[in-house]
């Protein structure tokens, strides 16, 4: 018994001591974000650039693709249902809503975890291993200013920008299913698609794909610092990276789901 | 040369470090003078590589000063460490050149962190510094293409970027060929003679120490056990250093009726 007491306690603390580290950490991206560019201390954008290449725009074909062919399935999954009522014509409400307001956001950030928040992990972890983040700190370059603040801010903007883009493409989806296979009129599509969305499915899918990319760069970049004992060691973290920051995701996403429910 | 009438330019007082509970290192006390090359001589599990790294500031002491050019540098504002470490460069065991970064642009990363000098006048003291440790031509290779000796040498340039006064280096001629260790040995006097850098360097191999060193601290389970010249070590009767110094095995000892049935665990 106070054997399961004392693993119950150890475990507990060890949760604590992991959300204090994440807790400094968003802390320093913070202040390496907004506060020190204006103290003359220095953010560097060109890498931020080349992050959001790398996280937004080298995410888009595959998202784009993925977000297709989850169009055309909730169309077609959509007429199973509403075909028995006579109402094919209301799939594009239900493919334009659930796609602004859960599976665009939800599919991009996961997509976006698998591929760069993995990424993040490993390069971190690898530079770790390497000693590359001491020498960094030897040199007196701060490893979250030089590291961390670009990639974070990178990931703020990608993943809303790559969302937006997956909303489209999500419904021309939708589009391409009910016209080609269930018959639905182009027309009568495109008007019940715009009578559907309100400016409040658009902003929830935003808020929540804002709050996606936070989790992934935090998550990846929380891994890679913890990475230790060599490649194996990255290659353990960057596994959980990944695993965790689904996780998270799904329950950000839950908790932003409560909260326009009510609001 | 009388090294007492100098003011040292490293003096570590009881310092003490420790992983958790376990004490890593217990008690030290040493000087570095300026413009010597300081060797810390250990096995493996000596704590000689945390001692480096706690005089960098990679790691805190649980307690014990570091004065480093009279600063405390364990008890600094970050602004003041700053300037301490701009002090100091560092020589990674494994070079720990950042890979993405071509040779040139890892020796050039603490001028443009730290300096706001031109593009051009900072490629041209990138070109000085890797023309100094012979890789000259080698600017626009990444580590990744560079061999063992290569990354070492450009890692001493990176370190030399802000002109340091304290160079660091750990292992500096691990996984080495006998060759190229000499060249790095050879570089290590040459950068000290030329600069009167003084130098710090963590090794085990005593034939580079017996090239490098004017003095040696040897380090035991995670105490100074002997401090001098080289000559002054072999006068000592430390066993350990006696032991080190003349290359000897631990001996092995007669294996104990304890020992024996831990391994076969036969009561």
């Amino acid at each position: 018994m106070i054997e399961l007491v004392g693993r119950v306690g150890r475990w507990a603390l060890e949760q604590l001591k992991a959300a204090l580290q994440v807790s400094v950490l968003m802390v320093d991206t913070m202040v390496w974000l907004v506060i020190a560019p204006f103290k003359g201390m220095g953010f560097r954008w060109r890498n931020s650039v080349e992050s959001f290449v790398e996280f937004g725009v080298r995410s888009l074909p595959i998202v784009a693709m993925i977000s297709f062919l989850i169009g055309v399935i909730i169309a077609l999954q959509a007429s199973y249902t509403l075909a028995q009522w006579g109402a094919n014509r209301y799939i594009a409400d239900l493919v334009a809503v659930s796609a602004m307001r859960e599976l665009a956001p939800l599919m991009t950030a996961i997509l976006i975890a698998g591929r760069c928040g993995s990424a993040i992990t490993a390069e971190i972890g690898t530079m770790k291993v390497n000693e590359e983040i001491d020498a960094l700190e030897v040199m007196g370059v701060n490893p979250i200013k030089y590291l961390v603040a670009p990639k974070f801010l990178a990931m703020v903007t990608a993943v809303p920008s790559v969302t937006a883009l997956a909303m489209l493409v999500m419904i021309m989806g939708g589009w391409a299913s009910s016209v080609f296979v269930v018959g639905v009129d182009t027309e009568i599509y495109v008007t019940q698609t715009v009578g559907a969305i309100v400016e409040k499915d658009l902003l929830t899918g935003m808020v929540k794909s804002v709050f996606f990319g936070i989790a992934i760069c935090w998550v990846g970049v929380y891994r890679g610092f913890q990475v230790e004992g060599g490649a194996e060691g990255v290659g353990r973290q960057t596994t959980a990276s990944v695993v965790t920051s689904i996780f998270l995701i799904i329950i950000v996403d839950l908790i932003f789901t409560v909260l326009f429910y009510y609001v | 040369m009388s090294m007492d009438t100098v003011k040292p330019i490293i003096v570590v007082e009881d310092l003490q470090v420790a992983y958790g509970d376990r004490v890593v290192l217990d008690g030290i006390n040493l000087t570095v003078q300026p413009g010597e090359v300081f060797v810390i001589l250990g096995g493996s599990g000596s704590g000689k590589t945390t001692l480096l790294r706690t005089l960098v500031g990679l790691m805190s002491p649980r307690s014990g000063r570091i004065l480093i050019d009279d600063k405390d540098f364990t008890s600094l504002s970050s602004h003041e460490s700053m300037e301490v470490r701009r002090k100091m460069g560092m020589c990674f065991q494994g070079s720990a050149l950042l890979g993405s970064l071509s040779v040139a642009d890892n020796v050039a990363l603490p001028l443009r962190e730290h300096t706001k000098l031109e593009e051009s006048t900072i490629d041209i003291m990138t070109r000085i510094k890797l023309e100094l440790v012979g890789l000259g031509g080698f600017e626009d290779y990444l580590p990744s293409e560079l061999s063992g000796g290569m990354k070492k040498r450009a890692g001493i340039a990176r370190a030399m970027a802000m002109d340091p006064k304290i160079i660091f280096y750990d292992e500096p001629s691990a996984g080495l060929d006998p060759i190229v260790a000499a060249g790095l040995d050879e570089l290590i006097r040459t950068m000290q003679s030329t600069f009167n850098l003084t130098s710090v360097v963590v090794t085990h191999e005593m034939e580079s120490v017996r090239i490098i060193a004017d003095r040696v601290c040897v380090l035991y389970k995670g105490r100074v056990v002997g401090i001098g010249s080289l000559d002054e070590l072999e006068q000592m009767d430390h066993p350990y250093i006696q032991q080190f110094l003349a290359r000897r095995p631990d001996e092995l000892g007669i294996v104990d009726a304890d020992y024996a049935r831990s391994l076969t665990s036969i009561d």
